[in-house]
């Protein structure tokens, strides 16, 4: 893999050697072999100061996007921090989606990928340095143009000021070519921010709301073809045999073709395509997963728990000790299901091979894999890959899962054809990779003051990390044979079932609260199922989980639901200010007769957040009227986006805690499509306040935290009007 | 040969007849802006207006278009030109990933010119076919909200106009 590590100093000293103007790229480190230009556009007279700024002649002002935009806002909040410090407004700037580069990667992960809400804490330093490096270099260069001290300009959203003259940056190109760029110019202190923390609105909602906005599946180019695979019922088996002769007939159809994951019809157009699709007869080499149901999995997952032998996480103190000597000790288990993701734009992914050069234009969420894997599947160097990014219509983690862009490779090289590749909602509902099903259980005790000393928690399931290396260890190491990448893959599944626990299976099960005593089990138990990242991973499930026990917890030891979670979290302030916060909120909330209040909260991303459910049970159904929501996610960039991705992280993990599950009868998902695996629509929507605090602190994430503390909200509102604990997701009254 | 209307000029298409009217649009006619989402008429993605009235036309063969006037987002209004939704959708920063949001516009558009000040219980039922994986509900009822609130606030003052 990549392992650029892109700390602010190295990301200054590539700058200092990038402001030449000349337009190659930099290692970050100086530790990379091979500078590869920077995938730029190559406007005449542009200055490329660094891989993310560009000044055109004419004074547009560009900035490449390094990550992807998949709904949270993240092209907004990345050209505030770049505007803030070059003085360009963010909707005065052409933003365009960045290629494949290393100066492009994530600065928390090492390599070009979007995922774990740390977009805007991973570039807040880097791209205000590298705006103000560069608004420094222009102030330079016009002091020397104009004659002037640097000390008497200022400048103004593009534009140098010089007493009553304003002078477009782009006077100055020519003269700041010539100048070595300031490797540390200062930068603003919060409280002379123009653009960070205010209100503003996205720049990608006009294009958005007129249709204008392209996403993968919206790519166009001469000859395009569109293929659609046939897939097995049972993820990840092989075909047998294919009989696809009234395929070949039918109009439009170019070529049925096998692929890794299927057959695959290609066709003029999408329609032809997917009507020839169901004429392929296909037998399939069922594997062992077609004999699972999901009550074996619940099964299996019961008795890895009852077993008691896993993998232990943290186990700190004595807590067989603790409990023993508790005067509340309280037990439960909980379930959650497998998930898809189902983001409204399916899974699609246009390839071009031409030659030795290949073209790809997908939405994706690790850009960094598309040269190396199209390397792979065609035999062609890397850097003959050109990649092209657009909007994602929708991530979630799925389009970090790379399947379909290999897939869409595989039919483009066999079909000689320039093809889209497009996965119809059954292949997204039935196919995965999925978010793991979880079996948890939690066993905690408490003095008689109510103060936890024990915790004692367990989760049974799957492990995403395996699926995860099985398709990025290919493209993160290019020399690696395909034999190899898939022994390691194999490798890191015995590993984590019994060497380690793969942190994104425990996460949040046990970090929030105070107790001394902590130990924390985990049985993996693999069917074979495809699995992946789901919005907020782990915490989609372990939240659910923990919460639900703090609030059985506090009832056991007859405290105050708020009361007992404020003094159990003192080791955390800012949570614990979250949940004062909140709790005030609560005890200002006048319900109507009849509905009901739950709260929860948790810390995922290193964001804090409480919620309140308002909720009612009428005729068995459960109705959530309103949620409020606090938390504090440090320095807001852009307040309304915050506001935004709380409510969408709320209207997500609501879906999934009234509704979602994919249920497997012989290894087949029995669910295909919005009838029977179900969304929340507005009529079912809540009203969602959100709130936030600014603790003055850097940005921590925003994506995901809004959605871990929604179900247990609801389940313990649940069980306020019914005095059913609901332990199960998705919750159902009996 | 099948001809219509489409966002005002009349055209002619010779795809199978039952062909969805979504794909001819998109692939045929290459009008990107209306989505697939599932297919089977049951998120919204793809609507367009027949004759006025709101469609999911990936379960609409292009034949059922056969002399009617099809308006797709494309028709409703243009960056330069926004239509008062889209204007309303830029205020409240509704979309989120946006790949719903020509289906949520077109469906309130219909919406609104059938209704022009609807209750919050008309737009649940207007909208609750439409999905949005990303949960801009609260912000798309706002913004229909505050384009209707126009529209009451506008037809007050053409009827004091009107008296005066
Ligand atoms: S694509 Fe037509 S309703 Fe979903
Ligand atoms: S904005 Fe993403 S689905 Fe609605």
């Amino acid at each position: 893999m990549n392992t650029v590590n892109v700390s602010r100093r190295s990301f200054l000293q590539a700058s200092a050697v990038a402001g030449g103007g000349l337009v190659v790229g930099v290692a970050f480190t100086g530790c990379s072999s091979t500078s590869e230009p920077l995938p730029v556009a190559s406007t005449e007279g542009a200055w490329t100061p660094n891989a993310f700024i560009q000044v055109l002649p004419d004074n547009t002002i560009r900035f490449y996007t390094a990550r992807s935009e998949m709904g949270q806002g993240v092209t907004t909040g990345l050209a505030t921090l770049v505007g803030e410090e070059l003085d360009v407004n963010p909707f005065d700037m052409d933003i365009c989606f960045a290629g494949v580069h290393e100066d492009y990667a994530n600065p928390l992960f090492g390599m070009q990928g979007t995922g774990g809400s740390t977009s805007i804490r991973a570039h807040y330093t880097q791209l205000r340095q590298a705006g103000a490096n560069t608004r420094a270099l222009i102030l330079e260069a016009a002091a020397r143009d104009l004659g002037l001290a640097t000390s008497s300009l200022t400048t103004d959203n593009g534009y140098v000021l010089a007493g009553e003259a304003r002078h477009p940056y782009s006077d100055f190109i020519a003269m700041a070519q010539s100048l070595t760029i300031e490797a540390n110019a200062p930068l603003k202190a919060a409280a002379d921010f123009q653009f960070i923390g205010r209100e503003s609105r996205r720049v990608d909602a006009i294009a958005k709301a007129t249709g204008t906005a392209q996403f993968g599946i919206d790519i166009d180019i001469p000859d395009l073809h569109y293929a659609v695979v046939v897939r097995a019922p049972v993820a990840g088996t092989k075909v047998r045999s294919v009989e696809a002769s009234a395929a070949r007939g039918m109009p439009g159809v170019t070529n049925v073709l096998e692929i890794g994951n299927g057959v695959a019809v290609v066709a003029e157009s999408f329609w032809q395509a997917k009507q020839a699709a169901a004429q392929v007869q296909v037998d399939w080499n069922t594997g062992a997963l077609g004999q699972f149901d999901t009550d074996t999995l619940r099964a299996d997952y019961t008795a890895a728990l009852d077993a008691g032998d896993g993998v232990e996480g943290p186990d700190e103190g004595n807590v067989e000790e603790a409990l023993s000597a508790a005067s509340t000790v309280h037990e439960a288990e909980y379930w959650a299901p497998l998930l898809a993701h189902a983001p409204m734009e399916p899974m699609n992914a246009t390839v071009r091979i031409d030659g030795e050069r290949a073209e790809v234009w997908t939405g994706i969420q690790f850009p960094f894999a598309v040269p190396a894997i199209v390397s792979r599947v065609a035999g062609i160097p890397a850097e003959n890959v050109q990649f092209h990014q657009t909007y994602l219509g929708g991530g979630f983690g799925r389009r970090g899962a790379v399947n379909y862009l290999i897939e869409a490779a595989e039919i483009a090289v066999y079909s000689a054809k320039p093809v889209q590749l497009v996965w119809t909602r059954e292949d997204d509902i039935q196919q995965g990779p999925f978010r793991p099903a979880s079996l948890m259980r939690i066993k905690a005790g408490a003095d008689a003051d109510g103060n936890l000393t024990a915790w004692d928690a367990a989760r049974a399931g799957g492990n995403i990390s395996p699926d995860s290396l099985r398709t990025l260890l290919p493209a993160a190491f290019p020399w690696m044979g395909d034999i190899v990448a898939e022994g390691v893959a194999q490798l890191s599944e015995i590993y984590f079932k019994k060497f380690a626990t793969d942190n994104s299976s425990t996460e949040g099960l046990f970090e929030d609260y105070d107790h001394a005593n902590t130990r924390v089990t985990h049985m993996t138990v693999d069917h074979g199922l495809p699995l992946t990242f789901w919005r907020s991973v782990g915490h989609s499930y372990t939240a659910f989980a923990k919460e639900s026990m703090i609030d059985e917890m506090a009832e056991a030891a007859d405290i105050d639901e708020i009361a007992f979670r404020l003094q159990n979290t003192q080791n955390s302030p800012r949570l614990n200010n979250v949940i004062r916060v909140a709790g005030e909120q609560m005890a200002k909330m006048n319900p109507p007769e009849g509905h009901h209040l739950g709260f929860a909260a948790h810390n995922s991303f290193l964001t804090d957040v409480a919620e309140i459910a308002e909720v009612s049970v009428k005729n068995g159904k459960i109705q959530v009227h309103k949620v409020t929501c606090v938390l504090d996610c440090g320095q807001a960039v852009n307040p309304d986006i915050v506001r935004a991705q709380v409510e969408g992280g709320v209207v997500y993990g609501l879906t999934a805690a009234l509704y979602g599950g994919l249920n497997l009868e012989r290894g087949t998902i029995k669910e295909s499509n919005f009838h029977d695996y179900p969304m929340l629509r507005m009529n079912e929507s809540p009203e969602i306040e959100v709130i936030i605090i600014d603790s003055g602190t850097e940005p921590t994430g925003v994506g995901e935290p809004g959605l871990p503390p929604i179900a247990p909200a609801v389940a313990n509102a649940v069980y306020k009007a019914t005095g059913q604990r609901l332990r199960s997701l998705p919750l159902q009254l009996a | 040969m099948i001809q219509f209307i489409l966002n005002g000029q009349a055209v002619q298409t010779e795809v199978d007849p039952n062909t969805p009217l979504l794909w001819v649009v998109r692939d045929h006619f290459k009008l990107k802006g209306s989505k697939f989402g599932c297919g089977a008429g049951l998120c919204g993605a793809c609507t367009m207006h027949v004759n006025g009235a709101a469609l999911k036309t990936c379960v609409t063969p292009i034949a059922a278009a056969a002399n009617k006037s099809i308006t797709t987002i494309e028709g409703l209004g243009t960056p330069e030109d926004l239509h008062p939704l889209q204007a309303a959708w830029h205020e409240h920063a509704v979309p989120q990933c946006g790949y719903c949001q020509s289906g949520q516009i077109m469906a309130a558009a219909a919406l609104l010119d059938a209704n022009p000040n609807p209750s919050s219980d008309e737009i649940d039922a207007a909208m609750a076919g439409n999905i949005c994986r990303c949960g801009c509900y609260p912000r798309i009822k706002r913004a229909i909200q505050s384009v209707s609130e126009n529209a009451l606030a506008y037809d007050a003052m053409s009827q004091t106009e009107g008296r005066a």
